[in-house]
């Protein structure tokens, strides 16, 4: 069967359609028994210290999993995507750039599907039956999501490690769906969790393999994903290209504003963790967001390297937490 | 009632002695010297400590802070975050409530706007040695010279980056290949301090800001932090002392 490669959440619904197995890199490289390996592995080749440790942490992964094509987000993700895809294209990996319109052109995005369909030798009608499919299994993500806010049985890593996988639904969507069914059930029948702080967690997933788990230990918790959400596409469309226009993450910023501050307010955040890449451009979005979240206390994280949370981060965040639970008691009292 | 605060740093563990509101003591020691001492049976037993001895001092609460917090459990202590331990410290010391506080340490930069004597939000500086205490002792070693030394100058500085630790270091060598002044140079690396300090400092702009942890010793980065701010700028009696200050006062407010 087809291996494909992908950078980011791209309209896996083409690959699936094409009896294709789509294998988010991304997945791959942070899932790895010893992910720093694959990071070394770009070094080696080359690839520049002061480049996003994603970035070469899916080139390690691209070699290892075995791809025959990768899709690259050209537009709409990191411009390093463009470099790596080239750089791949020397190691005999073929890519397939696909560019999400900035100004979310309904016709241009349609156009980037059609070449898509094209390169898999299907039609565009196939790749909409299996987004009706696919939304089966997604709408069993969003009730994930809802038993994390609402009913409070479901951890922020949990919600973190089902929303992240929705975008290659772990390359084998029946196997996905029955531990997805198999995870309701069991956490169906639990007790909710103990009333925490709770957590909104913006900006892209951690490379950091304990931060969920941490946060916990300081008496909070993550109960709303931003990006990971997006993932699973929380909104009623049936239109293959509208779902992927309304989509935040590859657009401008205000758009995910505007979905966060609904979400907070929502699901009662009391406080806002912003994940950021080192040498990430969406370092820069960190002043939008202190400006429009600013009735919410804000903590900008930084992660570089794949691996446990370092003692100055540890600290920010033992901060932070003792910060929101003092503020709690006094607006209790 | 008596109480003990340890700040556990990276280079000195601070002691600060209490008798209710009272400042007894203060002491710094070398951290490596402190686990020497205090390492007993995998534990650390900071009651081992001589000073306690020599000062007729024993405490009823010891509560501690620092790097060292999640290696070194101290016998018979709490442990609070360092955020909180230099928001107590610099309130009790200025005696103010409405603040933004500066803790300039070796590593970290914090800035915490005070509000009410508490934590109301705070930021860190990034994962970058530029613009810390580290950086002046860096460069005060190339130069041959002691922080001390280094801390006073403010003339004529020489343009150093403000991006870079170690590019910084090696402007510094640049420098002096050119023939430059040490005592521009040194006003060139307070400069680049402040230059650092000042946009993060910005984020809880403020009519005064109180200035903790070892940089607060060094005169050269207050003036042009000054200059910068266009606020006043107050350094406590210990600056040093401020994160065990607060550590001793949240030990006998507990109790309370």
């Amino acid at each position: 069967m087809r291996r494909v490669g992908i950078t980011t959440t791209i309209p896996a619904e083409f690959i699936f359609a094409a009896g294709g197995v789509p294998v988010d890199l991304n997945n791959i490289f942070i899932a790895d028994a010893a992910p720093m390996g694959m990071l070394e592995r770009a070094e080696r080749g080359g690839l520049p210290r002061a480049v996003c440790g994603w970035i070469k942490g899916m080139y390690g992964a691209a070699l290892a999993a075995n791809v025959e094509s990768v899709i690259a987000v050209s537009d709409g993700d990191c411009s390093h995507t463009r470099s790596l895809a080239e750089i791949l294209g020397t190691e005999g990996v073929k890519s397939i750039p696909f560019a999400y319109p900035y100004d979310r052109d309904y016709g241009l995005l349609k156009r980037q599907m059609d070449k898509l369909a094209a390169f898999f030798g299907i039609t565009f009608a196939d790749a909409e039956a299996m987004m009706r499919r696919m939304d089966r299994i997604r709408k069993k993500l969003h009730r994930i999501d809802e038993m994390t806010w609402r009913e409070n049985t479901v951890t922020g890593f949990e919600n973190h490690l089902f929303l992240v996988s929705a975008s290659d639904m772990d390359g084998d969507m029946e196997r996905f769906e029955q531990k997805v069914d198999a995870f309701m059930a069991e956490a169906a029948a639990r007790e909710p969790l103990p009333q925490t702080i709770r957590l909104a967690y913006i900006g892209v997933p951690p490379i950091f393999t304990d931060i969920y788990q941490f946060l916990e230990t300081r008496g909070a918790r993550v109960i709303f994903n931003e990006v990971q959400r997006q993932f699973t596409f929380p909104f009623e469309t049936g239109d293959l290209v509208e779902r992927y226009r309304r989509y935040t993450y590859p657009y401008d910023v205000f758009s995910r504003v505007r979905d966060i501050e609904a979400e907070i307010s929502r699901r009662g955040v009391h406080g806002v963790v912003h994940y950021v890449q080192s040498f990430c451009h969406h370092q820069m979005e960190d002043v939008v967001f202190r400006k429009h979240l600013a009735g919410l206390p804000l903590l900008t994280v930084e992660g570089d390297a794949p691996g446990p949370l370092d003692a100055r981060t540890r600290l920010r965040i033992e901060g932070f937490c003792e910060m929101l639970g003092s503020k709690r008691r006094k607006a209790a009292s | 009632m008596k109480t003990l605060g340890v700040d556990v740093g990276s280079r000195y563990v601070k002691l600060a002695a209490f008798d209710g509101e009272e400042l007894l003591f203060a002491e710094k020691l070398d951290t490596i010297k402190f686990y020497t001492l205090c390492r007993h049976a995998g534990k650390v037993d900071i009651s081992r400590l001589p000073v306690f001895l020599e000062k007729g001092f024993a405490y009823e609460r010891v509560v501690s802070t620092g790097y060292g917090r999640y290696n070194v459990r101290i016998e018979g202590s709490a442990v609070i975050s360092e955020i909180k331990a230099h928001t107590l410290g610099a309130a009790y010391q200025s005696g103010l409530s409405d603040f933004t506080l500066l803790d300039l340490g070796g590593q970290d930069t914090k800035v915490v706007r005070v509000r009410g004597g508490e934590v109301d939000d705070f930021v860190m500086n990034d994962k970058c040695a530029a613009g810390s205490g580290r950086y002046l002792e860096n460069i005060a070693t190339i130069l041959g010279i002691t922080p001390e030394e280094l801390a006073g100058h403010t003339d004529k500085p020489v343009p150093l980056s403000a991006t870079c630790a170690i590019f910084g270091e090696s402007e510094v060598v640049g420098a002096l290949a050119e023939g430059a002044d040490i005592g521009h140079i040194c006003a060139g690396a307070n400069l680049s301090v402040a230059q650092r300090l000042a946009p993060l400092a910005r984020r809880y702009g403020s009519d005064k800001y109180v200035i903790t942890g070892g940089v607060a010793c060094n005169g050269g980065v207050l003036e042009f932090l000054g200059e910068k701010l266009g606020a006043e700028l107050i350094v406590p009696r210990h600056p040093l002392f401020n994160g065990a200050i607060g550590c001793a006062l949240e030990a006998a407010a507990v109790n309370a």
